[in-house]
Formats: C-alpha cells, sequence, structure tokens
C-alpha cells in the first residue's frame, strides 16, 4: 500500500515539477523573446539614426547601445558589415534571416552557435539601405530553466518521500485494528477461543465491542455444544455401570440359562460393549473439542507400544518395525494412542475381514517422522469415501455391509482427532495387491 | 478368607449391581449409601477394601477418604464420574491407593481390587528383601512395615510403603513410572502414571526434610524416579 502510494505520489509530483518547468520555461523564453525584439527596434532606430549623423563611427554606436550583456549586435551598413563582437558576425547570421533582412523585411529566427540557442532579431534599416541584427544567447536562461528544473524534480522527490512516510504512518494508523482484529480472528479459529480485543484502545473501541460480543456468543455455543455432549455421556455413565454390571453377572450365569436366554445374555453383552465403548469414544471426543484433553506425553517405542494394546496384544499380532525405523520412538500419551491402535485395528477387523500386517515404517521423504500401518485384505476404500470415513458416526465402507450395529461410530474419527493433538496426520490409502492401507504419520524423538 | 469391601456409592441402582458382580468375583460386600453412614459402617466393621464414589450427597468422596486415612491404611478405590485429571488427582490426593472411571467395568475393578489385596498381603507375610534399609535419617523395616525419619515413625500407606521399599530396593537404579505400576500397583502396561506422581508427591511430604527440594527419592526427568544412592 505505502509503495503504490508513493510510486502514485512520485508519478504526479514528477509529472507537476515537468509541467511547471515546461510552462515556466515557455512564457520566460517568450518573454525575453518579445524583450529582445522590443529591445532590436529601439536599438535599430537608434543605430539608423546615429549612421545617418555621419563621421560617427560605427563601433562607437555599437559600444554605446543598450542592452543586455548577452547580447551581440551585428550591422550591414553601406555595403559592408560590423560586428560588436568576435564571436558573432555576418557569416554567424541564419542565412535565411539575413537575406529577407537584407531585403527589407524584418524578422527573427532561433538557431544554434556553439552549442548554444540563441535568437536572432533582424530589423531593416531602410534609411541608411542596411540592416540591424541583434543576437541574443539564450545561455543564461537556459541554465536558469536548467537549476528551476533540477530544483521543481528535487521538491517532488522530497515531497514523495514525505508522503510516503506520512501515508505509511496513516495506513498504520488506519489499518491497526484491522490487522489487530485479524490476528485475533485467526487465534479463535485455532482454537484460542478466549482470545478478545483490547477494549480500551479508543480507536478500536467500536470494532472491539462487537468483535468481542460475537466471540462471546461463538465461545458460548461452542462450550455449550461441547458440555451438551459431555453431559450426555456422564449421564450415560451411571445406567451404563448399573447394565455393564448386571449384565456380566448374567453372562457368568451363561451355562444355567436356556438356550434362547443364552442367546439373549450374549447380544445383551456384546451390545452392552459396544455401548460402553461409544460412550467413552463420545466423552473423549468432547473432551478433545471442548480442549480438555490433557495429555500426559510419555516416551515409548511405538512397535512396543502398539504391541500392547489391547486388541493387538489379545489377537498376539506381531508388529514388525521396517528398515529405517527401528527402534523408533515417539512421545505419546500411552493410554490414548492405545486407543488409537484399538480402533484401527477394530475397524480392519470389522471392514477388512481382519488385520493383515502392523508394522512401524519410515516416513519416507519425511525425516523426523515415523509411520504406523495397519492393513487388510478387505475390499479397501474407494478414494470417494477416504476423508468421510474419518468423520464422526460415518458408516462403514458401502454403508451396510455390516450384520451388526457396530461401527457407526467415532471410532475413526477419535483416530483422527487423537493423532491430530499429537501433531501427527492420518490417512487412508490401497494396499498392494488390495485391501486398504490406514497410515498413522507422527513426529518421531530423536534418537 | 474371604475378602470384605465397603461400597460406599448413593445410586441404589449401581450399588445393587456392583453389589451382585463383586459378590460373584468371590467378595462380601457391605453396603453404604452416604459418606456419613460409610464412615460409620467403616468405624463399626473394618473391611478389606473400600470402594467410595467421588459424587456423594453431604461430605464428598475426597472427604470420605481424608477421614478414613486418619486412622487407617486400608486400601481405597476411588471411583470417579469422570476421568479427567483434577479428578483423579483429588481422589490421590486425598488418600486412595487407585482409582477408576465409570462406566466400571465389574471385571477390571475386581482385578484391581485383587491386584491391591495381594501388595496389601505382600507385608503381612515373611519373605521381604531385606531385613533393613536405611538413607539419610530414613530407616525402613520392610518386615514391619515401619518407616522411621530420624528415630521417630512415620505413617505410610501400604501403596507408599510398598513404592519406597521398591525403590530402596536398589538405590541409584531409574525405576519408570511402568516398572512402578507394574510392580507396586500390580498393573498391565496401560496403567496411568500419574498415580506414581502423586504417590511420589505424598511419600515425599513424609519423609523429606523439604518435599519441595527432595534428597531422597528423586526425579529424573523423562525417564522415572529414583532413590538417591548413598
Amino acid at each position: 500500500v505505502t509503495a503504490s502510494f508513493a510510486t502514485g505520489a512520485l508519478l504526479l509530483s514528477m509529472a507537476l515539477a515537468l509541467l511547471t518547468h515546461g510552462l515556466a520555461s515557455s512564457y520566460l523564453v517568450r518573454q525575453r523573446e518579445a524583450s529582445t525584439v522590443r529591445q532590436a527596434a529601439v536599438n535599430a532606430r537608434l543605430v539608423q539614426s546615429a549612421l545617418r549623423q555621419p563621421g560617427l563611427p560605427v563601433l562607437a554606436t555599437l559600444a554605446s547601445l543598450e542592452g543586455p550583456a548577452e547580447s551581440d549586435q551585428v550591422i550591414a551598413w553601406n555595403g559592408g558589415w560590423a560586428s560588436s563582437s568576435v564571436e558573432v558576425g555576418p557569416k554567424q547570421l541564419p542565412d535565411g534571416l539575413r537575406q529577407q533582412v537584407l531585403d527589407g523585411r524584418a524578422g527573427r529566427q532561433r538557431f544554434e552557435l556553439d552549442g548554444e540557442s540563441r535568437l536572432a532579431v533582424g530589423v531593416p534599416l531602410p534609411e541608411v539601405r542596411g540592416a540591424y541584427f541583434e543576437v541574443f544567447s539564450f545561455a543564461e536562461l537556459e541554465a536558469t530553466l536548467r537549476t528551476l528544473l533540477a530544483s521543481v524534480l528535487a521538491a517532488g522527490v522530497v515531497t514523495t518521500v514525505a508522503g510516503a512516510l506520512v501515508g505509511r504512518w496513516a495506513s498504520r494508523a488506519a489499518l491497526r485494528p484491522l490487522t489487530e482484529a485479524s490476528a485475533a480472528a485467526a487465534a479463535i479459529a485455532g482454537g484460542r477461543l478466549d482470545t478478545r480485543l483490547p477494549p480500551d484502545d479508543a480507536s478500536l473501541a467500536e470494532l472491539a465491542k462487537s468483535f468481542n460480543a460475537m466471540v462471546d456468543a461463538l465461545q458460548t455455543r461452542i462450550q455449550r455444544d461441547a458440555r451438551f455432549a459431555s453431559d450426555v455421556g456422564h449421564e450415560l455413565r451411571s445406567p451404563l455401570t448399573t447394565l455393564a454390571a448386571t449384565t456380566e453377572v448374567l453372562a457368568g450365569r451363561r451355562d444355567e440359562l436356556s438356550e434362547r436366554g443364552r442367546r439373549a445374555v450374549d447380544l445383551l453383552s456384546a451390545e452392552v460393549a459396544h455401548f460402553q465403548r461409544l460412550v467413552e469414544d463420545l466423552l473423549e471426543i468432547s473432551r478433545a473439542d471442548a480442549g480438555t484433553l490433557d495429555l500426559v506425553l510419555e516416551e515409548v517405542r511405538l512397535a512396543e507400544l502398539a504391541v500392547r494394546s489391547g486388541p493387538v496384544a489379545r489377537a498376539r499380532l506381531r508388529v514388525a518395525e521396517s528398515p529405517g525405523a527401528e527402534g523408533a520412538r515417539v512421545r505419546v500419551d500411552k493410554r490414548r494412542f492405545e486407543q488409537v491402535v484399538a480402533n484401527l485395528v477394530n475397524n480392519a477387523v470389522r471392514h477388512g475381514g481382519g488385520v493383515d500386517r502392523v508394522a512401524v515404517e519410515p516416513a519416507g521423504d519425511r525425516p523426523g517422522r515415523v509411520r504406523l500401518v495397519v492393513e487388510d485384505r478387505g475390499p479397501g476404500v474407494p478414494e470417494t469415501e477416504r476423508e468421510r470415513i474419518f468423520e464422526r458416526f460415518s458408516r462403514g465402507v458401502g454403508g451396510g455391509d455390516r450384520g451388526l450395529s457396530e461401527g457407526a461410530g467415532l471410532g475413526l474419527a477419535l483416530v483422527h482427532e487423537h493423532v491430530r493433538v499429537h501433531g501427527g496426520t492420518t490417512w487412508v490409502e490401497d494396499r498392494e495387491g488390495g485391501g486398504a492401507r490406514f497410515v498413522v504419520e507422527l513426529p518421531s524423538v530423536p534418537p | 478368607m474371604v475378602t470384605s469391601i465397603l461400597l460406599i456409592e448413593d445410586d441404589d441402582r449401581i450399588r445393587s449391581a456392583l453389589r451382585l458382580a463383586l459378590e460373584d468375583e468371590g467378595y462380601t460386600v457391605h453396603e453404604a449409601a452416604s459418606g456419613e453412614s460409610g464412615l460409620a459402617a467403616f468405624a463399626e466393621r473394618p473391611v478389606g477394601v473400600v470402594l467410595i464414589d467421588v459424587l456423594l450427597p453431604g461430605i464428598d468422596g475426597f472427604d470420605v477418604c481424608r477421614r478414613l486415612r486418619q486412622d487407617s491404611d486400608v486400601p481405597i478405590v476411588m471411583v470417579t464420574a469422570r476421568d479427567e485429571s483434577q479428578d483423579v488427582i483429588a481422589g490421590l490426593e486425598a488418600g486412595a491407593d487407585d482409582y477408576l472411571a465409570k462406566p466400571v467395568n465389574a471385571k477390571v475393578l475386581a482385578a484391581r481390587i485383587r491386584a491391591l489385596l495381594r501388595r496389601a498381603k505382600a507385608f503381612a507375610g515373611p519373605g521381604s528383601r531385606r531385613a533393613r534399609l536405611a538413607f539419610g535419617q530414613v530407616e525402613v523395616l520392610p518386615d514391619d512395615g515401619v518407616v522411621r525419619v530420624a528415630g521417630d515413625e512415620v505413617h505410610l500407606t501400604k501403596t507408599e510403603f510398598r513404592l519406597l521399599v521398591e525403590l530402596a530396593s536398589t538405590p541409584g537404579r531409574v525405576f519408570s513410572r511402568e516398572q512402578l505400576l507394574e510392580t507396586v500397583w500390580g498393573y498391565d502396561y496401560f496403567g496411568d502414571g500419574r498415580i506414581v506422581d502423586v504417590h511420589v508427591r505424598r511419600l515425599r511430604v513424609k519423609i523429606e526434610p523439604d518435599p519441595a527440594a527432595p534428597r531422597h527419592v528423586l526425579t529424573v526427568r523423562g525417564r522415572g524416579y529414583k532413590l538417591a544412592g548413598s
């Protein structure tokens, strides 16, 4: 902004300077020409009357003439010539003018002599059959004009710089509220909901008031939403505790039940477990939304963490460390990360026909990062679904290819959320030879 | 021997359900519906383990825990309605040995109780590693469950005591939180490291001359804790 203002000011002041100079110089030149012509006419009359008095030396006449120092006079008279200076003689006069005046018509002409611009004015002297020329040099005038040009240009530059500085200061002052507001808006978008504009700044007062009111409303709204999810989760915890405990009691007496009773208890147990996971995930994700996750970060070997996480341990899966990722360590909240691994494995079991491979791999061309991959041999995830499956309550691939109600949940959304708060990224891609390959990329701890 | 559990929980249904489940696991369960009645029941008939719900009408779970701790080192498990740090730490600071977040899984709860009882018993029987441990002004008699600081006996809970004995078994060796959770609490890999931190803090208050600048139980940043070598 400042630069464009400065450029504009520079162009404008230069244009004004040149225009001023142009007008001034043409005015001065015209003035000088006019006065030269007038003076030449006066001098011509003097010379003519002097020449009519015989005996008066021509040169003395010339010397007696009035006129500025920078003019030279040339007189043609009685077929001879006389000149007031050695520089300018009849030969130096422009031919056309000389001839025209000798023929009896007055005239004037600009011409160059020795690199100087001059004006020659010729007046015929009919009474003595001669002619009077006055040659005026513009050298001094041009020097003056050059000085004038230099000074108006300098004034232009000074004006521009001053203008730029003032403009910069003024635009800063004018834009500062906007700059602060946009910084605050960015902070809020980044999740720092307690950001406010200082209300005591006079230049900001109005903006700050409405801005802060808006953020207050937004914050209340967001907190209410997060609190609602969290309250729902907490309210569900008590009945769920009762449900889970009594279901366990029933399951423990499975053998005492009839065939139908057993089937009912099995269904109940499975759904209570699912319900329990769902509520825990809901609480976890509402904590993430409210920014109250408080992570307990510890440094661990990624492969060891993966191999110890619930479903991996239960299925006795191996977790390979690919070359380049041997002993890779990460700084994570173990409980949360165990959930990440468990959810990925559970997802593979439900939608990919079981886990094919869990491995720790180097992050290709990205040093300082490491990947955990969970691969299955299922149908894979179509391109269009790859973002969506990490959304909350998105149905799995193909919608209803499951016999259970399980999975329409928060598992992958929670994976995504947890990995994000650990400074990592999650995505799914095609596994070589068919199937899905879920990748979690995390910053690694330098060895 | 059948272990009895005192269950302090105000929600009738949860109390009944947990009672059924814990009885199935082989425990005798006594119920109390409020903090006051729980304290009274404990005074009348001591039990092996106390389970306290944090949210109780009247005096809350933290207070019940603190009052029990005044003259008993009975193993205490807090049942929190939420597992946010605040509640967990407050419960542990109040003197609980362990915590569980609702919804409580009865199998997990039973496993925790078994682990607590196991280590509580470890001091009752013989077979402790060393007869006497001493460092600075502190003297530990593992077999008798006695700790003296500058000659005066200091009362530690069973968990604090085990933690101290574990650290003192090899002075100078660094124990990670996981190791301590495994050996002292009987946890698997995914125990909560905050339990260790809070217990170390409580231990320091009891045995360090200046708990803010510990000389015996030292923190090794990013790795764990150790007892200063002699």
